[in-house]
């Protein structure tokens, strides 16, 4: 465990750990878009800059505090001219690369931004660059999807800009992406993503089409449960679940099923 | 070739080298660099040596085509030893007569000479040619005398016992301390002490380590590093033995640029060479050290010189930076310690095990028997081009100054036109202008001047050099070149150059100048790597020393240096004889007139592309 | 199979089968074929156990990979700032606008040309220097690309 400095606070956290989560712990807050708690740090949006003074230094750095790491003595500003500064930066950045994006426009107006400094992209999407759908996909292990060229042509791509071939449907992308600039449709047991159409399996409960073919086949391939586990949808197993334990518990009905 | 396992075999086997070179055969040095290839250079060593061969003159006579000597304006050259003459701009077809004449016959050739444009005099000696005269060339050197990664060379020259001295007499710590105490600072831009480097990379808990050579010369107008690895491959190779040995580590790579296909190879075969001499691979020179080297080419990006990245590329992904916050000394290839250093930097760790610390602290500036950021010692090699007449690849010691390199071993601007800035560290440098030419080049000086030493590209600027047009020419290349993963640096630069296009089109507006520096600044707080932190450099160095050429483009929609093409018109005047030759080259029909008489530009056509100024051979054309 | 994706394997052979060779693998493929053709790449994907989203997002990061097929004559236009002082940019507008390319260069519709612009290749000496499917031409000027087209356009 080691001590550091938030703002004048101090707090105590685990080795290792990065300033993002010992600034939560003594009660203060920074911007992130990139950032998600299931994922690597990533570093790109820059929002959650602060300034940080190593003990025995005289001279203060700013640094990302996603990744960051926590040390003995550790001085951090979160709110200091420098990252002030460069937050409203960023934000007047990505204002001009988004003017129609809502979640942009909002946080630019937290900072008192509500024009860009830089004349606005036309004909452009919602995607930040943050690479939070690149990441997740990675995650989950389908790698479906890439982070393609580089400077100003970087873009979110299939590969050879094709249906992605190694794409389940999951929808992970989707809800995970800060600004909502993925196009997912659900309809008469269909789904399209990624220009791509999935067939959907429905729940054998409330007949919703809850899951794509490919993504329960995968997930069965992948957790070793059987693929009657995946005939209820979240929703219906949980009430299923909560019925179990109800007439188990409540009502001593030992021969209740689980599942 | 027989594996040397010893100190004492290798001196016999460079004593048995020696004796079988005769004294008195002439060795001719062709250079055989990229550089010189442009100037059909391989033809001309190839037409040397069959000549010599004709001529039955094969014992009296050696021809060896070298690695880069560095006087590029003058390719193709050659040096004929003992002697010292020295002929420039060499075509191949007077090989003959070179052969007959000169290494027969014992004649110099005048008009093959090189001619000192200050007294006019024909210097016969390479020695006394002021261009090599003021340089010292410690790396340089070996790579003008020997055949390219020929291991039999470099061994004659006193190759590899470095290696044997490091491995018969020296633990590995003593190595780490005798590059500490030398003052080695990284050459690649960094300027890190090598010493301290290797130290903690040796002291990082982790197996296996990880020692990588960067050859991923990127800084555009700097290709030091190409010269040294093509011409002198065995001396890098030297220098990363001893390090991995003194770090503890068996796994070596060389990350080379996907632009020098030469350097590849000569890698290649050089490393091939040293396997074979037991030089690297296992059982180094007999012992228990195991260390072998795999060669990486990059896919061309210039982010990937940048060392998290270097390595990124290096296990097959994209060149993405990440944070430093953990020291790739630490945690680097495969998430292991790793020592990263330039081709220069290796290259001089022979030098300082072969001489020692007090002959090597003696070069350069300042004080470092307190800590090595205490000065800047040895020499540097730095690529002297643009509007410079002796263009080339130099190597100085550090403290010179940039008079004496542009001036008195570049022999000043091209043209004799007026001096305007030099540019120095690439992309992330800046421009210096007439009043810091005294300043002496060191890690130090320039940086502390705004601008800093870098790899050693140095880029030399005159009155027709517009500067808002060489911040922009940065601006792009750094687009292009980032990897687009943060938003300052991918933003930041597509905004720069629109701001600054706007500016050189005469579409620029005074709050221009303002906008420019905030965002600068952002960009260098708020970037995830060099890359982008010191990308604003070009821009606001030029902004702080050249402002008054900013506010012509925009207050006035005139660009000083006549470069901007949409602020300059061009004019025919009173020279014109009406020989009708730029009408019928232009390519867009904008020049008119008849035979005999005075021609005119319509400007309403006319695309300021330059081919009519090219072409007219009166000097009738006006550019302003 | 197809002799792309046997001329594939063949190149495949030459390397161990990890991810660390992807861009070493790449670089011949892009060498053998003039460019990286899909499924080449497919190949490549299966054979190093790599998703193709990744081979891709690798093909397009860097400049040595084109995954368009270029032109018979490629002239690379060196972009290095000693040959942009000396007036490069120029050289190179005059080498699209003969050829009909737009700012960014390309290929020619007739697959003739492919003009692009090169980091610096080191030869500063020559500068401006542009390399006409690999052959150094220095000291170039925008009234010589006429006839540096012509010559090319010759030769077969």
């Amino acid at each position: 465990m080691l001590n550091l400095d938030i703002n004048g606070r101090r707090v105590t956290v685990r080795k290792g750990t990065a300033l993002l989560a010992a600034i939560r712990e003594a009660g203060f807050d920074v911007p992130t878009l990139c950032h998600h708690e299931a994922l690597e740090p990533y570093g790109a949006c820059r929002l959650c800059v602060v300034e940080v003074r190593e003990p025995g230094r005289s001279k203060t750095r700013v640094v990302t505090s996603c990744n960051y790491p926590a040390s003995a003595g550790l001085e951090v500003e979160t709110e200091s001219d420098a990252v002030v500064h460069t937050r409203r930066e960023v934000l007047d950045l990505l204002l001009a690369r988004c003017p129609g994006s809502s979640v942009i426009r909002q946080l630019a107006a937290s900072v008192g931004l509500r024009r860009s400094s830089y004349p606005p992209d036309q004909n452009r999407d919602n995607c930040i660059l943050c690479g939070l759908c690149v990441r997740v996909c990675e995650h989950l292990g389908y790698s479906a999807i890439t982070l393609a060229g580089r400077g100003g042509g970087r873009e979110v791509a299939a590969p050879l800009k094709e249906p992605p071939p190694d794409c389940v449907g999951c929808g992970a992308c989707v809800r995970i992406c800060p600004t909502g600039n993925i196009p997912l449709v659900d309809r008469d047991g269909m789904r399209r993503v990624w220009d791509r159409d999935f067939e959907m399996v429905r729940c054998t409960g409330c007949g919703r089409a809850y899951i794509t073919r490919e993504y329960l086949q995968s997930r069965v391939a992948s957790s070793g449960l059987p693929a009657s586990h995946f005939e209820l949808c979240d929703e219906c197993s949980r009430s299923r679940a909560a019925q179990t334990m109800y007439q188990h518990m409540v009502l001593g009905d030992k021969e209740a099923s689980h599942e | 070739m027989q594996a040397i396992r010893s100190d004492r075999e290798l001196k016999k086997y460079r004593e048995g080298l020696v004796a079988a070179r005769d004294p008195k055969r002439k060795v001719v040095s062709v250079c055989t660099g990229t550089g010189c290839k442009a100037y059909k250079c391989d033809d001309l060593a190839s037409a040397l040596q069959a000549e010599v061969d004709r001529q039955g003159l094969s014992d009296k006579v050696e021809i060896v085509p070298t690695g880069c000597h560095g006087f590029c304006e003058r390719g193709s050259l050659l040096v004929i030893y003992p002697d010292d003459i020295f002929y420039q701009k060499v075509p191949a077809e007077r090989a003959a007569e070179i052969v007959e004449k000169t290494l027969a016959g014992g004649e110099i050739l005048e008009d093959l000479l090189y001619e000192d444009p200050v007294t006019g005099k024909r210097i016969v000696k390479e020695g006394d040619i002021p261009f090599y005269k003021h340089q010292q060339q410690l790396l340089f050197g070996p790579g003008r005398r020997m055949r390219p990664g020929s291991i039999d060379d470099y061994i004659a020259l006193g190759g590899y016992e470095a290696l044997a001295k490091v491995l018969g007499e020296m633990q590995p710590d003593e190595v780490v301390d005798l590059i500490v105490a030398s003052g080695l600072r990284g050459r690649g831009g960094g300027g890190f002490p090598t010493g301290v480097k290797w130290r903690t990379c040796r002291d990082a808990p982790g197996d296996p380590k990880y020692v990588i050579c960067n050859a991923d010369e990127g800084d555009p107008g700097a290709y030091m590093d190409r010269s040294l690895l093509e011409g002198n491959p065995h001396s890098v190779i030297e220098g990363m033995v001893i390090g991995a040995y003194a770090i503890g580590s068996s796994h070596g790579y060389i990350y080379v640029r996907n632009e020098y296909p030469l350097a590849v190879s000569n890698v290649h075969a050089a490393l091939d060479q040293a396997r074979e001499a037991g030089l690297v691979g296992d059982n180094i020179f007999g012992t228990d050290f195991c260390f072998d080297v795999r060669v990486s080419r990059g896919g061309g990006a210039f982010v990937c010189g940048e060392s998290t990245a270097l390595m990124a590329s290096l296990e097959g992904y994209v060149g993405e930076p990440r944070a430093k916050y953990v020291h790739t000394v630490e945690h680097g290839l495969y998430d292991k310690p790793t020592n990263l250093n330039n081709v220069e930097t290796w290259a001089n760790v022979p030098l300082i095990v072969n001489k020692g610390v007090d002959w090597y602290t003696s070069i350069g500036t300042g004080d470092v028997s307190q800590s090595p950021w205490g000065g800047s010692k040895g020499t540097k090699i730095f690529s002297l081009v643009g509007k410079v007449k002796n263009t080339g690849l130099v190597e100085v010691p550090m403290g010179i100054s940039l008079r004496q390199i542009i001036y008195d071993i570049g022999g000043g601007v091209l043209d004799d036109r007026a001096f305007k800035a030099v540019q120095t560290g690439g992309p992330s440098g800046g421009c210096l202008p007439e009043s810091f030419l005294d300043k002496p080049v060191d890690f130090d000086e320039l940086t502390r001047a705004g601008s800093m030493m870098g790899s050693g590209g140095m880029i030399v600027m005159d009155d027709r050099t517009c500067m808002v047009d060489v911040a922009r020419y940065f601006v792009k290349f750094l687009l292009d070149e980032s990897c687009g993963k943060c938003v300052p640096c991918r933003e930041g630069n597509r905004r720069m150059l629109e701001i600054l296009s706007r500016i050189c089109e005469g579409r620029g507006v005074p709050s221009d100048l303002d906008l420019l520096e905030r965002l600068g600044l952002a960009m260098k707080r708020g970037s995830l790597c060099a890359l982008g932190q010191t990308a604003p450099n070009p821009v606001l160095s030029t902004l702080h020393h050249f402002r008054h050429e900013y506010e012509a483009h925009i207050e006035e929609h005139r660009c000083p240096a006549a470069v901007c093409r949409s602020l300059i018109t061009y004019t025919i005047n009173d020279a014109c004889n009406g020989c009708t030759l730029c009408k019928r080259v232009c390519p867009h029909k904008a020049i008119s007139g008849e035979k005999k008489k005075a021609h005119v530009i319509d400007q309403s056509k006319c695309d300021q592309c330059g081919v009519c100024i090219q072409s007219c051979k009166f000097d009738a054309i006006d550019v302003a | 199979m197809t002799a792309d994706t046997q001329q594939t394997n063949e190149i495949l052979a030459r390397y161990p089968h990890e991810r660390e060779q992807l861009i070493q693998v790449l670089q011949d493929v892009n060498r053998t074929f003039n460019y990286l053709p899909a499924e080449s790449l497919r190949r490549v994907s299966e054979a190093l156990d790599v998703p193709i989203a990744d081979v891709y997002g690798v093909a397009r990061f860097y400049a040595a990979f084109s995954l368009e097929p270029r032109g018979r004559n490629i002239v690379q236009v060196c972009e290095g700032t000693a040959c942009h002082v000396r007036g490069a940019s120029g050289v190179g507008d005059e080498f699209k606008r003969t050829l009909g390319l737009p700012d960014e260069g390309g290929t020619t519709e007739d697959m003739e040309f492919t003009v692009v612009g090169v980091n610096c290749v080191g030869a500063c000496a020559l500068g401006p220097v542009v390399i006409a499917n690999g052959e150094y031409h220095g000291h170039m000027r925008a009234n010589k690309v006429g006839k540096l087209v012509r010559n090319m356009r010759k030769k077969d």
